[in-house]
């Protein structure tokens, strides 16, 4: 089976590995290189648990084939903790109860980033949109379009309720 | 575990179709494939890289690539019904990532956005080893939506009058389809000049509705001519059950989303 290099830059890294066969970016983000917070939900697009984001856009780790990712920039949850950039969004989902079990948190605070950095300023409405892919079986979502609502307020200087 | 194929040309693509024939499976953005045909497949074809993604516009037409995602529709095209087809389709992710061409082989319930181009009697063009070919979307699902080469390209001139999309589902973002419906008719002296409606959810396929185009053209688009065309779209339609919705349910759908699509048009 031909073989080839792949590299990518994954929360500002540099990583290159050997495929050939299909191999999906959730398996090697999650079982190579330990970014463990790229969770395993469905496999199926269907629960946005996986999302990461790749070269500035919201993508599904589980349905994308590493081969066509090489050169690209990955950026996981972890990236985002490391730079700090999620800070405030953090404190929002402490403050508003918006993590019950915590499995949908790191798929669901990637698609919030997603979704803040092409729209700083979302209404309601686009917030549940941005989150439509993103499935969370606990909180009911009041509580984590309520985290956004937070950080939407406070990044304009409003008061954060 | 299935062998990665990258072609690097259209053409090195129409050889591996041709040489691998039933045994390779096609991902463009992966949202469809990775899910059904892909892991099954003994090779895999990933076609990213092959530059399909571009947009075109002539005189009021589109020409669009097949590697076109959901979110560049969304974005860059000027045909409301196709952005708002686009944005049926999953969420932010699932937009970045599924493709046009994806879309027109998407198995029921899903592929809202080829409804559209149904409606805009669109024409697919493929890329094979003995060269390109294009037939019409609507003989490409009537032969039983096979596709022979790889699917490059889609294009449709503008819409002949006005074009109205609807979608039945069953929450309001992020939801697969119970039904959904095309109406594209143009008005002469009143009367209706020319209309083409496609049903989504309705087959095995999208599918042009022959019987209610059939009501409509020649009518004034009121009341009778449009409870006609409803009538005809669910006498003729052959939905399925499944997880979403039973037949029953989406051949009335169908009717009641049929009217209220040529209710917006006839009230302009």
């Amino acid at each position: 089976m031909a073989s080839r290099i792949v590299s990518l830059k994954v929360n500002g890294q540099n990583e290159e590995f050997i495929v050939g066969a299909l191999t999906s970016l959730q398996d090697i983000l999650r079982d190579t290189l330990n970014y463990t917070s790229v969770k395993e939900g469905c496999r199926q697009g269907g629960c946005g648990s996986c999302s990461v984001i790749i070269d500035g856009e919201l993508r599904l780790s589980c349905l994308t084939p590493v081969q066509e990712v090489d050169g690209s920039e990955v950026t996981t949850l972890e990236g985002l903790n490391q730079s700090n950039s999620i800070a405030a969004l953090q404190q929002q989902f402490i403050d508003k109860y918006a993590a019950q079990c915590g499995f949908c948190t790191p798929g669901m605070m990637v698609a919030i980033q997603a979704l803040l950095d092409r729209n700083p300023n979302p209404s309601r409405d686009e917030i549940t949109e941005g989150l439509a892919g993103n499935i969370c079986r606990c909180t009911g979502y009041l509580p984590i379009i309520k985290a956004v609502e937070g950080v939407v307020a406070e990044m304009s200087g409003a008061s954060g309720d | 575990m299935a062998e990665y194929l990258q072609p690097g040309s259209l053409e090195e693509a129409a050889g591996m179709i041709a040489s691998h024939g039933s045994s390779l499976a096609i991902v463009a953005g992966g949202t469809s494939a990775m899910r059904y045909s892909a892991p099954q497949a003994e090779h895999v074809m990933g076609v990213r890289g092959l530059g399909m993604n571009k947009i075109e516009h002539f005189s009021g037409g589109l020409s669009l690539g097949s590697g076109v995602t959901m979110s560049q529709i969304r974005e860059s095209l000027p045909i409301p019904a196709l952005q708002e087809a686009a944005r049926g389709v999953g969420g932010p992710a699932v937009q970045n990532m599924a493709t046009i061409g994806g879309n027109i082989f998407a198995r029921q319930p899903y592929g809202d956005v080829a409804v559209v181009l149904l409606a805009l009697d669109a024409t697919v063009t493929f890329s094979t080893v003995n060269g390109e070919h294009t037939k019409k979307l609507e003989d490409f699902y009537a032969s039983g939506a096979q596709a022979d080469g790889l699917l490059t390209r889609i294009d449709c001139a503008a819409p002949g009058g006005e074009l109205v999309y609807l979608k039945c589902g069953r929450r309001r973002f992020n939801s697969p389809t119970v039904i959904a419906v095309a109406a594209c008719v143009g008005l002469d002296n009143g009367k209706v000049g020319n209309a083409c409606i496609a049903l989504g959810g309705a087959g095995k396929h999208p599918t042009r509705c022959a019987a209610a185009e059939k009501a409509l053209i020649g009518e004034a688009l009121g009341v009778a001519s449009i409870r006609a065309a409803a009538d005809q779209a669910a006498g003729a339609c052959s939905p399925g059950t499944d997880s979403v919705a039973s037949e029953w349910y989406r051949r009335r759908m169908i009717a009641t989303y049929l009217t209220r699509a040529l209710q917006q048009i006839a009230a302009g």
